[in-house]
């Protein structure tokens, strides 16, 4: 931020108030002049408290004239008991710069961007430029004086696209086509493959399951398994690739199971509330369930909205305009929800039959209930005998009885097996057509009073301008129709927050960084937009075209920005050291999973099989051992299920991979927007001395051997001539180009000294030269 | 430097291993373009690097965010050991004397009781199991469990009336570590090794030593960083093989081999690099690497006890199968804390039940037997500290998540149920006034009575981790971490004071 100001300060356009002002006084004032206290009198989230009379009878902004304003002698004081703020650090010298010019331009005052409703901007008119996506983005790029980036080399670029939309490395076959075609339709195939690619689905459900704070898991003692969590996974997988319309996907998530005749996907999809942290032993129940819902709130505001409504518990937001009313009208939408169980999970509240092929929605769920029904015939019996046998003891029952007893207990145990055959989804369900009250409960606590006054409705926040919420009860259901009605609202075209949420996440997995870097929070304190006019292009356009993402994608990969190279440039650096402007394309590592998957590819053994219950990656015991019960709840997979794509590993909380740890997986506990990129010796322990790329480079030694003496067919070739072979081979394998002599040679010259100084055999000479391939930067960091 | 299409310069197979092309480590981060404390000192590591982290992972200059830092007003102390009594040791047959308990046994009385088997209002009482005498200038009572120990008083601060949220091991455990009763959130040492960052970059900043019989409830949630990036967790550290996972390369791969391959591999991403200099993450992992490579000497070096002298074993009861594996974790972590490292946590009892101080059944038995295992290690980290010179700057914390009932669980033995209403801990060393006792449970150790404490009686877990950061020159109201839209905290939104009747 400082970087920014100070560039900024220096201009001689007019400050501006929603990326210059605004974000500056909801970061380091609003929590003290704000929504929820207005200390001095003062409140600086809105035109009228900034400008209006303070307890002391002056006024902190007076449009026009800094001289007469408090503010600004509170910010540039050096006296303890007057400077503002007065805890943490001075505001820079560029920024106080800057409030003073605001006010002397005469401190404009404008609705917070992200709340204003959405209109198409116009496209500005750059000329030569065809993608509207470049004309802004060079609009900005010529306004700030940056140079129009070159375009990446096509290796790189088909490098890129491919980790983007697919998260895996491209075959050489795709690479070598794409630099052969040298149609101007070149690009544009590539695009189109790699959207119609099954992989895309598998890439871009992982962002949404790091959002949605997906886990198979509930954390707490005993971390026991959701049921069939994995079918969510799947369904988003399968969202994804089939373009379903983000409203849809909304309205699914959100409420599926109210919908008329719910198919298996909407009932699968509402798996969505099923997904947090849950405590089957509270201290508190009452202050469990709350924290239960609270993460509901948390997650669907975050990540459907933007907005840390969280925030607003236990008083008014101190940020943003939000009240704790809003936060507990919010929380009525869900106060009906079913918890996941009591001492032990529910499965009358989880899971729901579903009809899988052949199957209806109907029939499952006759033969389940009809299932149910017997089960618990015979249960009930078994239950008599064994109370007449505990009443009378063994000696008294006869014969007849006891086998009578053993046959039951067989019924109930292959009635019990026929269940578990039935296909199941993990759900949402209600405690019935009447809602639950809401209170609002002083400070959070619930167990505060509930009065009748301070009880609410559901209610939409009305700095958002929402109608009323209509609920309506489905016919034949057992829930209120709530989660419907804001499942609507998110998902109407009229709410100005969904699409650019979403549009904004689009655009970061693309990038590497949102328009809006916090993707999580479009409130008071987000990052302001880099090219706020081009968020709300691209969000009208999500709206225009369906809401379907796959357009959306395809405008971006088109873009000439997207098609940019990462190469630096020293000029253009030192006016935008962040890249705000986009002047170039930022290298990014690869993240956990797509390492993870990349080494497989490498290796030759990645195994494309989609869908399913999750598998279970080798975990060193050493890392078992932290369990209070070792090897408890992680399961064994044969070698090719562990090599499948790691979006289909089972996701256990307190127990995580180690490589997919080191890399900085998201945290499951909490709603992940953006993956840390960590750099640490861990890390680079885990990549040279580690079981998984010790096995790994085995066998991918193994592969580049045998392609490289396949290719080889000349007879007489020395042993040496072999290393050199695969060498290349393994170099080409691993990072799709062509590869130089003198890498050749300098990898031979390893094998050599590995042989010849440290008597390392050949074989395994080669293989630690293959590990030393997967330990590249080149592998892991995308131009 | 390697450049393509050079060969003149091509590997050389006699360069000395261990050196960098015959550069110093200094000169060759010099031109990898940037160390981490380098960049640390150019003040890239501002306070907007989390943030930026948080918003945008890449096109951000590196910046290692374990760099130390300077703490916000002089610390007392520098390093923590926190010696973790896992499943929740019984205050009242250790250090908090309860006479009035004694005569009690055997009778039912109404006493409000809350634990794993639910609320009750009245139980039968279990006397203390062991007897109490007068120890020190202070004239501390402590049990006959802890002999050793007791001849420390008057440098121990006891807290009598901690209390905490949860009875129940799982979010109790998340609570002492974490501050919350939910899993996600960082734990203390994380949040310490954030404020202050490390000064030994060969060691990591955050080390977890856990029982032989196994982790405790939750797992790796207890040392997990939640929010805050992965650097920030605790690293499992083995008292036994290799201390660290993967700190060793694997037999068929001798040091010279994968020297020679980090060489190799060197070469190369300096090559990768050239074209792409300003991308600082670029040479980070490339100094990464090299600092595994220093990692894998120095930490079996740390963790090596051949150096120590036989009396100083003796003296942690490493001549003793009870006290022998307690003893070196505790000697470890005197040498860990000579080293730098920042947060050393020792579990006494891993797994369930009985294998740690989870007493349901037979208290004697449970207690005698943790008790005798850590009571001579305990007091031999104290000595040592003292006599290096060290326990002045390391705060030595000793607790479990929550204490024991002053009644019987069940209707036959002396099995205590949990006790999250009152129980003790207690603090030594950096910052902490010795010879101390504050706070009271009432006279049968059920539930705090005193004082008044923010707001609340007795002092909660959050005011313990108030007083740690506090001790480590850290503003627990202050050290603040941008998350989920707001300023998180270790003690929450609320403020949190220090135990300032135990400073120093």
């Amino acid at each position: 931020m400082v970087i920014v100001w100070a560039a900024m300060a220096g201009g001689a356009e007019r400050v501006d108030f929603s990326r210059d002002i605004q974000p500056l006084f909801a970061k380091r004032c609003v929590a003290c002049h704000g929504p929820d206290t207005q200390e001095g009198g003062l409140r600086l989230d809105s035109q009228a408290g900034a400008t209006g009379a303070l307890a002391s009878g002056g006024r902190a902004i007076v449009p026009g004239d800094s001289a007469a304003s408090e503010i600004l002698a509170r910010i540039t004081s050096t006296d303890p008991d007057v400077q503002m703020p007065p805890e943490g650090a001075r505001l820079a010298p560029a920024q106080v710069a800057s409030i003073k010019r605001w006010i002397d331009e005469g401190a404009e005052w404008k609705e917070h961007w992200a709340f204003r409703p959405l209109v198409r901007p116009p496209v500005p008119a750059v000329a030569g430029v065809g993608n509207p996506i470049d004309a802004f983005i060079r609009a900005e790029l010529e306004r700030r004086g940056l140079p129009v980036p070159k375009p990446a080399e096509k290796l790189a670029l088909v490098r890129r696209a491919t980790y983007d939309v697919t998260g895996l490395p491209p075959s050489e076959q795709e690479a070598r086509d794409f630099l052969a075609d040298e149609s101007p339709r070149a690009w544009e195939r590539v695009v189109d493959r790699l959207l119609a690619s099954p992989h895309y689905g598998e890439q871009w459900a992982r962002h949404w399951l790091d959002l949605v704070r997906y886990a198979d898991t509930n954390s707490f003692e005993r971390d026991s398994k959701k049921p069939h969590a994995w079918r969510y996974r799947d369904y988003v997988i399968r969202s994804f690739n089939d373009d379903k319309p983000y409203d849809r996907f909304v309205i699914e998530q959100l409420a599926g199971d109210e919908l008329p005749g719910p198919s298996s996907d909407e009932l699968i999809a509402t798996g969505y509330y099923r997904l947090g942290i849950w405590d089957d032993e509270p201290a508190d129940r009452e202050q469990a369930r709350y924290d239960w819902l609270d993460d509901i709130v948390s997650t669907t505001g975050q990540v459907f909205l933007g907005l840390s409504i969280n925030c607003a518990r236990c008083h008014d937001h101190k940020i943003d305009p939000l009240t704790q009313r809003e936060y507990y009208a919010m929380l009525s939408f869900f106060e009906n929800i079913t918890p996941l169980g009591d001492r032990h999970l529910n499965p009358a509240f989880i899971e729901r039959p579903i009809a899988t092929e052949g199957t209806s929605a109907e029939e499952v769920s006759h033969r389940a209930q009809d299932l149910d029904r017997r089960r618990q015939e015979a249960r009930l019996e078994v239950a008599a005998i064994e109370k007449r046998i505990k009443e009378h003891g063994d000696q008294a029952i006869d014969d007849l009885a006891k086998a009578d007893l053993a046959t039951l207990k067989d019924r109930v145990k292959s009635l019990d097996k026929e269940h578990a055959g039935i296909a199941k989804a993990l759900v949402v369900s209600e405690f019935g057509r009447e809602p639950r009250p809401t209170h609002i409960f002083y400070r959070g606590n619930p167990h505060a009073e509930r009065t009748p006054e301070n009880r609410v409705e559901p209610a939409f926040p009305a700095v958002l301008r929402a109608p009323a919420p209509e609920i309506v009860p489905p016919a034949d259901s057992r829930t209120t129709g709530r989660r419907t009605a804001l499942a609507k609202w998110i998902a109407s075209p009229d709410n100005p927050l969904t699409a650019r949420v979403m549009a904004n996440r689009v655009w970061q997995h693309h990038f590497g960084r949102g328009i809006v870097r916090s993707p999580n929070n479009f409130g008071f304190a987000a990052d302001p937009p880099t090219h706020p006019k081009l968020l709300d292009w691209l969000a009208a356009e999500l709206v225009a075209s369906g809401w379907r993402l796959k357009p959306l994608h395809r405008r971006i990969l088109m873009s000439e920005a997207y098609r940019a190279a990462a190469s630096g440039n020293g000029e253009a650096s030192a006016k935008d050291p962040l890249n705000d402007a986009f002047w170039r394309f930022d290298m990014r590592r690869l993240t956990a999973e797509e390492i993870r998957d990349s080494i497989h590819a490498a290796s030759g053994v990645l195994n494309p099989k989609m869908f399913g219950p999750g598998v279970y990656p080798a975990i060193p015991e050493a890392v078992l051992a932290g369990q209070s019960r070792p090897g408890n709840g992680w399961g064994t997979s044969p070698p090719e299920e562990q090599a499948r794509r790691t979006i289909y590993a089972h996701v256990k909380r307190s127990l995580i991979t180690p490589i997919v740890a080191d890399f900085d997986v998201a945290d499951t506990d909490t709603s992940c927007p953006v993956r840390f990129v960590t750099t640490q010796p861990t890390q680079a322990l885990g990549m040279m001395n580690g079981d998984f790329l010790h096995n790994q480079a085995r066998v991918f030694a193994e592969r580049a051997r045998r392609e490289a003496l396949a290719a080889n067919t000349q007879p007489g070739t020395s042993a040496d001539d072999d290393v050199a072979a695969i060498v290349r081979r393994a170099l080409e394998i691993a990072l799709v180009r062509p590869i130089h002599d003198d890498e050749v040679m300098r990898g031979v010259a390893l094998v050599d000294v590995l042989e010849s100084q440290d008597g390392i055999g050949p074989s395994r000479a080669i293989e630690i030269y293959c590990l030393m391939v997967l330990n590249l930067n080149e592998f892991i960091y995308l131009d | 430097m390697f450049l393509y299409g050079n060969p003149a310069m091509a590997f050389n197979p006699a360069s000395p291993r261990g050196s960098f092309c015959q550069r110093t480590r200094r000169e060759f981060f010099w031109e990898a373009g940037g160390s981490f404390t380098g960049l640390a000192l150019a003040g890239l590591l501002d306070g907007g690097f989390f943030a930026r982290q948080t918003h945008a992972a890449t096109g951000v200059p590196f910046a290692n965010p374990l760099a130390a830092k300077p703490p916000m007003f002089a610390p007392q102390a520098k390093s923590v050991i926190f010696l973790f009594m896992y499943g929740g040791p019984s205050h009242v047959d250790t250090f908090d004397y309860k006479p009035a308990l004694y005569p009690l046994d055997g009778k039912t009385i109404k006493v409000k009781t809350k634990g794993r088997g639910g609320e009750r209002s009245e139980s039968r009482v279990v006397g203390p199991k062991w007897k109490f005498k007068q120890h020190g200038e202070c004239g501390k009572w402590v049990s006959d469990l802890f002999p050793n120990v007791a001849t420390h008083v008057d440098d121990i601060a006891f807290l009598h009336s901690m209390t905490a949220d949860s009875p129940i091991h799982g979010s109790a455990m998340l609570q002492m570590n974490s501050g919350k009763i939910q899993s996600g959130s960082p734990c203390l040492g994380s949040w310490i090794n954030y404020g202050l960052g490390s000064i030994n970059e060969n060691l990591p900043g955050f080390v977890v030593m856990l029982d032989p019989t196994g982790g405790p409830i939750s797992g790796a949630k207890n040392w997990s960083s939640g929010y805050m990036p992965a650097t920030f967790q605790g690293t499992l550290l083995r008292s036994k093989g290799a201390p660290i996972l993967d700190l060793a390369p694997p037999d068929d791969m001798p040091l010279e081999a994968q020297r020679a391959m980090l060489d190799a591999l060197r070469e190369a991403n300096t090559a990768h690099l050239l074209p792409r200099s300003d991308n600082t993450e670029l040479a980070a992992r490339i100094a990464a690497y090299e600092l595994a490579w220093k990692m894998q000497e120095h930490a079996p070096e740390a963790v090596d006890i051949a150096s120590e002298t036989e009396e100083t074993k003796k003296l942690y009861g490493l001549d003793n199968p009870r006290t022998a594996d307690f003893g070196r974790r505790c000697l470890l972590a005197r040498r860990l804390v000579e080293r730098g490292v920042r947060f050393i946590q020792l579990y006494s009892g891993g797994a369930h039940n009985d294998d740690n101080w989870d007493a349901h059944g037979d208290l004697v038995k449970n207690h005698e037997f943790h008790a005798g295992n850590t009571d001579r290690p305990i007091a031999a980290l104290l000595t040592d500290l003292k006599r290096t010179g060290l326990l002045d700057s390391t705060l030595v914390i000793w607790g479990g998540e929550f204490g024991r009932q002053p009644t019987a669980e069940y209707a036959e033995g002396t099995g205590r149920d949990h006790n999250a209403f009152g129980f003790t801990m207690w603090m030594a060393g950096g910052g902490i006034k010795g010879g101390v006792s504050v706070g009271e449970t009432d006279e049968l150790g059920a539930a705090a009575i005193t004082p008044e404490h923010d707001g609340k009686t007795g002092f909660h877990v959050k005011s313990l981790h108030a007083t740690v950061l506090h001790c480590l020159g850290l503003d627990p109201n202050r050290l603040n971490y941008f998350f989920g839209g707001l300023d998180q905290k270790l003690v929450g939104v609320e403020h949190v004071s220090p135990i300032q009747e135990i400073l120093a």
